[in-house]
């Protein structure tokens, strides 16, 4: 899923300097598993804004909103209703639901309240770890389930650097990380132990094709028998 | 004339099964607050509190259960967790993280709501009215 991280209540407050009706519209899918733009943050951020503009001496009128998905076009039909009412709106989803909605408002301009920050997973109740970067070339078939493009912080391809200390990569010694990052070349290393396939890494893997990663571009994908 | 301050209590119906108890502590104490009941402390959201601060509440408060006797296993202690949050709000707008509070009462006990009317008293005390309060339509 997407993880993102809410904007501060500064930020949000310049970011809609001028207009007095307002539309929060959250995302009911990945910012609401990481607990920052889902019905919930939607309805905590609006009170934080009412009172942040109460106190600012700023009458502006909040509305609320949220839908399953905001990166799907046909979601997005009540809130494009909804946002007529408004002279601008907040959206809580992640940079793709931002411009979906922002696609369907021609008129109306459509700002971010979150930074999008990456693809993860929930590790634990709390935290949530990058583990995919959207590289385009999959490779966790021969690393045991373990990413060494997100998960190690050199993101090289065919063993570990030397630098770890006690399974933990050597960035934790520049900063405090809790929970701490672990060398992924070693879960790696273990994981393929387990599994009985270490000879895995005997397997040179060549220079990675960054094109597939963004690097050549936006990316698409096409499906012909999709297109009605 | 200063305003009475405006207090809501958010009371678990298992720690506070009589809200007329928890009034009349709250009035030996000088306080009129509104009492709301809810079925378990974790029922309250973040938002809840927000809400009733941006509505124009001066406090608010939350009674829950012990945390061992949550009936709801985790109820209690993730009240607590969401009292916090909103506070962080709070801090981020510049307001007193004082305005919201919780206390835990082992259920309808007289010391343990007279505690929690004492302790709101207290927060009272250095608490000016709300400035993050809806201002009155000219």
């Amino acid at each position: 899923m997407i993880v993102g991280q809410r904007k501060s209540l500064q930020e949000l407050q310049e970011m809609l300097t001028g207009y007095k009706k307002i539309l929060l519209a959250g995302c009911d899918t990945c910012v609401a598993e990481s607990a920052c733009g889902g019905r919930r943050e939607t309805a905590e951020l609006a009170a934080a804004l009412q009172m942040a503009f109460q106190m600012a001496g700023r009458e502006v009128e909040l509305k609320e909103t949220s839908v399953d998905r905001q990166c799907i076009q046909e979601f997005l039909v009540d809130v494009v209703a909804a946002a007529q009412e408004v002279e601008a709106v907040l959206s809580l989803a992640c940079g793709a639901g931002v411009q979906a909605l922002a696609a369907r408002l021609e008129k109306i301009p459509v700002f971010p309240a979150l930074n999008t920050l990456f693809l993860g997973e929930t590790a634990e109740r709390g935290v949530w770890l990058e583990n995919c970067r959207g590289c385009g070339d999959c490779q966790l078939g021969y690393t045991g389930g373990i990413c060494p493009i997100s998960r190690c912080a050199k993101r090289l391809l065919n063993g570990p650097c030397g630098g770890a200390s006690n399974g933990l990569c050597e960035i934790n010694m520049a900063h405090a990380y809790d929970p701490p990052v672990p060398c992924a070349w070693e879960q790696i290393c273990n994981r393929l132990q387990s599994l009985g396939e270490l000879e895995r890494l005997y397997n040179v893997k060549p220079s990675m094709d960054w094109s597939k990663a963004g690097a050549g571009g936006p990316r698409r994908v096409v499906r012909p028998d999709q297109r009605l | 004339m200063t305003p009475k301050p405006e207090v809501v209590v958010l009371a678990c119906t298992q720690a506070v099964p009589q809200p007329s108890a928890l009034r009349q502590a709250l009035q030996e104490v000088g306080i009129s607050g509104r009492i709301i009941q809810e079925p378990c402390s974790s029922k309250v959201e973040a938002f809840h509190l927000l809400r009733i601060l941006a509505k124009g509440a001066d406090l608010v408060w939350v009674v829950g259960c012990p945390e061992q006797y949550c009936q709801l296993a985790e109820g209690s202690t993730r009240m607590g967790f969401r009292v916090a949050h909103a506070q962080s709000y709070l801090a981020e707008l510049g307001l007193e993280v004082a305005r919201l509070g919780f206390s835990r009462v082992a259920a309808g006990s007289p010391e343990g709501l007279a505690a929690t009317a004492a302790e709101i008293q207290l927060r009272l005390k250095d608490l000016p009215p709300n400035p993050a309060r809806p201002r009155p339509a000219a």
